[in-house]
């Protein structure tokens, strides 16, 4: 067992189970089928309090420390309602049409907020759900690298952003909603709107008369610049309509920031700070960079791009956020170490991954929909090579590298990509001249290193899993949960996930992730596994 | 006439690195790269014209460079690592190739090495790995005890694969001989590793006990890396030989093909004689060895630099 699978299989798990009663069990779901249900929470606190003023869920639900609650109260403040988290429902034979959210209570009078469901925050055929929790309650599995030098997480920051929707839709695991089953199949538009904090105005609900601007997207939501001072972005990659704080840029660029960076930080500080904590506005310690980390902190987009802090040795790092938690140890080992060599084969390749930012947000929409590993398309880069350096040879046979030929012209960008679906993306076009996929890119890096036999061995299963999700012969966790209910015999085919179906799946996550497949349970997603 | 044929790093190289189905064996890395590198080299050397496809094939004068009784196909200038030597694993693995006498591999041990050393600008390498002509490792493990069987490649002379180059690995005796050229490196600090590829236990049992400087690894291609025998297992561990994984040709470069390359056919690069082409170089190559360079920025795991060099002789009185 590799030691990334040790480390959560001997460790996590274990210190977790150690702090936990006999009759619980540390298990890796995305989210709790049915939180935000009567009693959700052991033990059971009532639900509208101050703090959250959910109708769902208790204000204890949040971490106790301050940062949480007024995290949470300030979003609300800010939006002047409560979040609106709507995810559609699954239709399924019996499910009644239109559907009605029948967990919404309208008869609540214990907050201004209460009168949300009054107004239109419900809405016909989608799950309602109205506190923060139900986003940032979710669990995923992120990344975080360390780049040699800013050039380089700029490089890796650009270059993992348009795989961020492929491998979220790779990871799906997200199909029940507060009890009902969802017709998406991943938690991410979720939190965006659980942290959704942009007022009717940013919204363009109303029109603009004391804020700034309006904003296109959540402060949670998918990343909408590329920052590498790399030849090979081209201009038509970036947002036009990208929203950033032009003062702002300004004084980085008067400061000696480059264009590309300021933008980005100019575009993250579009958003207000959403905690701050009273003493750091007495006085302003210029040697500590927490009115930076604040804001960058709350701005949650499916990359990060992290400077070091101040005063540590600390380099410049990146973190790739988009994928869901898988079930499994060997799941999670599995993706982990799949981002790791690609990164690696990106470096040592020097892979080109652009494509128009734009795109990237509406892949990361297509992710949401239900089986999209199987059945959507999704925008991507054809060529991910760079053209060989040429070199010109003089009289005495010497040459020199003339570097990246300036010579080739750029095509239309449109040209560049085109619609694949995951299996191309991760298992190659079987085409003459065809995207090479990642896993080939991932094994022919692999060649070029040493690698023992044993290592290449826990490699190849960890590849062959995601070959097999990509291209269809493993389930998704979100297909399994969903089948799962689906085939339980108390299932009435009326989307409702009750509390007996919620257990046996629970139970079942649970001897998933201790048997790993090995006892057949879960075949349909890890294969027969020895 | 000696021709040394190079790749040049071809980590930037695209397509030519990549190759499918990715457990295959394969020469197809050598030789699309060498095809890259040559093409490359031509367009660079045809002055650009109006705008039209370029005219024939440039004469390959053009595009390479005679030293003395060498030719570098194509004309070469190192490409030195960027790093400090510390930061990096230089691996470098030789192959000797079928039918050549092994008297002259201590020349070619040393020539290889020099080649590489001048390429990537340093002056010593971290692990040098022989490749002996003839030996499959899928062949030679008589003592496999796996459950699963290992399967030998289903059709080994496909388009990609690798051809079979139809000889006996050789004796011990000529294996140990040639080895002493390696110790002799390592002696000098020029290598600090000695490695094999496709020994068997058998093979092993027998090579181990006449080696002064033992071999630290053993390069081995299977398939499935997970059906490795438990003997090898178990035997290496003993030695402290690291098992690691291939996927290369034992017969990288067979004549057929490095005639195709050279040659004036349609996908050939014009250096050999042939129809339409009076000017090229007249008599019968002969690969005579092949030597593979990666050098890896350790911490990171990130492959800075790789390619190859092949020499093939010239036999012009042919």
């Amino acid at each position: 067992m590799p030691k990334s699978e040790m480390l959560t299989k001997f460790c996590r798990r274990k210190i977790a189970k150690e702090h936990m009663a006999t009759t619980e069990y540390p298990i890796t779901l995305t989210t709790f089928p049915r939180l935000g249900t009567p009693d959700c929470t052991t033990p059971s606190y009532p639900v509208s309090g101050p703090k959250l003023r959910s109708q769902y869920v208790p204000d204890e639900i949040a971490n106790p420390h301050i940062r949480f609650p007024t995290l949470a109260a300030n979003i609300r403040w800010r939006r002047g309602r409560k979040v609106e988290v709507n995810v559609p429902v699954f239709r399924d034979e019996k499910t009644q049409w239109p559907w009605k959210d029948p967990s919404v209570n309208y008869d609540l009078h214990n907050w201004p907020e209460d009168d949300d469901v009054r107004n239109g925050a419900v809405k016909d055929n989608y799950i309602y759900m109205d506190a923060m929790a139900f986003g940032m309650g979710s669990c995923c599995l992120q990344i975080t690298f360390q780049a040699k030098n800013i050039e380089e997480g700029r490089k890796m920051y650009d270059q993992l952003s348009p795989l961020g929707p492929i491998l979220l839709a790779l990871t799906a695991a997200t199909p029940i909603y507060k009890g009902f089953l969802a017709d998406t199949d991943v938690r991410w538009n979720q939190i965006s709107r659980a942290v959704d904090d942009r007022t009717p105005e940013e919204l363009g609900e109303k029109p603009l008369q004391n804020d700034r601007w309006r904003l296109p997207k959540s402060r949670y939501a998918s990343n909408s610049t590329y920052i590498s001072q790399d030849s090979r972005l081209r201009k038509e990659y970036l947002d036009p309509n990208l929203i950033v704080d032009q003062d702002l840029k300004q004084r980085l660029l008067d400061g000696g920031m480059d264009d590309l960076l300021a933008t980005h930080f100019a575009h993250l500080f579009i958003r207000d700070p959403i905690v701050v904590f009273n003493e750091d506005l007495k006085s302003l310690d210029l040697s500590k960079a927490d009115h930076f980390e604040n804001l960058q902190s709350t701005n949650w987009q499916h990359m990060r791009f992290k400077p070091p802090p101040p005063g540590s040795d600390t380099g410049w790092r990146v973190e790739f956020r988009p994928m869901e938690i898988q079930i499994t140890d060997f799941e999670n080992a599995a993706l982990s170490v799949f981002i790791v060599l690609i990164t690696r084969a990106i470096l040592s390749f020097d892979l080109n991954f652009y494509m128009p930012i734009t795109r990237v947000s509406e892949n990361m929409e297509t992710a949401h929909i239900r089986d999209a590993v199987s059945t959507e398309k999704f925008w991507f880069r054809k060529n991910p090579f760079s053209t060989r350096p040429s070199r010109t040879t003089n009289g005495t046979g010497e040459s020199t590298p003339v570097g990246s030929r300036p010579s080739t012209p750029f095509g239309p960008v449109e040209d560049e990509y085109e619609q694949m679906s995951i299996n191309e993306v991760i298992n190659g076009q079987q085409i003459e001249g065809g995207f090479p996929g990642l896993i080939p890119l991932v094994e022919s890096y692999l060649n070029s290193m040493n690698v023992d036999v044993e290592t290449r061995c826990e490699l190849a299963r960890y590849l062959d899993l995601i070959r097999k999700r990509a291209d269809g012969t493993y389930w998704t966790a979100a297909k399994w949960i969903r089948e799962f209910v689906r085939k339980h015999p108390k299932y009435q085919h009326d989307s409702v996930v009750d509390d007996e179906i919620s257990f046996d799946l629970v139970k079942a996550a649970e001897q998933i992730t201790q048997e790993e497949g090995r006892d057949g349970l879960g075949w349909e997603m890890l294969g027969k596994r020895r | 006439m000696k021709l040394i044929l190079s790749t040049s790093n071809i980590m930037s190289g695209g397509p030519s690195v990549i190759r499918r189905p990715m457990f295959e064996k394969s020469n197809a890395e050598l030789t699309s790269s060498l095809r890259e590198n040559f093409t490359i080299s031509q367009r660079a050397s045809t002055p650009l014209t109006n705008g039209n496809a370029g005219p024939a094939k440039p004469s390959f004068r053009s595009w390479t460079t005679q030293q003395g009784s060498a030719i570098y196909v194509p004309s070469h200038a190192p490409s030195p690592l960027v790093e400090p030597r510390e930061s990096y694993d230089i691996t470098v693995k030789l192959f000797f190739l079928p039918n050549i006498p092994s008297d002259r591999r201590s020349a070619q041990t040393r020539e290889a090495i020099d080649l590489v050393l001048r390429e990537l600008g340093t002056t010593s390498i971290d692990l040098l790995i022989v490749s002996f002509p003839g030996i499959s490792f899928d062949a030679d493990d008589e003592e496999s005890d796996s459950d699963e069987p290992l399967t030998p490649p289903s059709n080994p002379t496909t388009e990609g694969g690798c051809s079979d180059s139809g000889v006996m690995p050789e004796d011990i005796d000529t294996m140990v001989a040639t080895w002493r050229t390696l110790e002799k490196l390592h002696e000098e600090k020029l290598v600090s590793k000695l490695g094999i590829a496709e020994f068997g236990v058998q093979r092993l049992n027998k090579f181990l006990p006449q080696t002064k400087v033992k071999p630290t690894v053993n390069q081995i291609n299977v398939r499935d890396c997970c059906v490795v025998p438990k003997p090898l297992i178990l035997y290496a561990k003993k030695e402290g030989i690291e098992l690691l994984t291939h996927n290369d040709c034992t017969n990288v470069l067979p004549p057929g093909t490095l005639r195709e390359i050279l040659g004036s056919g349609d996908r050939g690069a014009g250096v050999l004689a042939g129809e339409g082409n009076t000017e090229g170089l007249k008599g019968d190559v002969q690969p005579q060895w092949v030597v593979k360079y990666t050098a890896v920025v350790k911490d990171r795991g990130v492959v800075e630099s790789k390619g190859y060099f092949a020499v093939a002789e010239l036999n012009e009185a042919a």
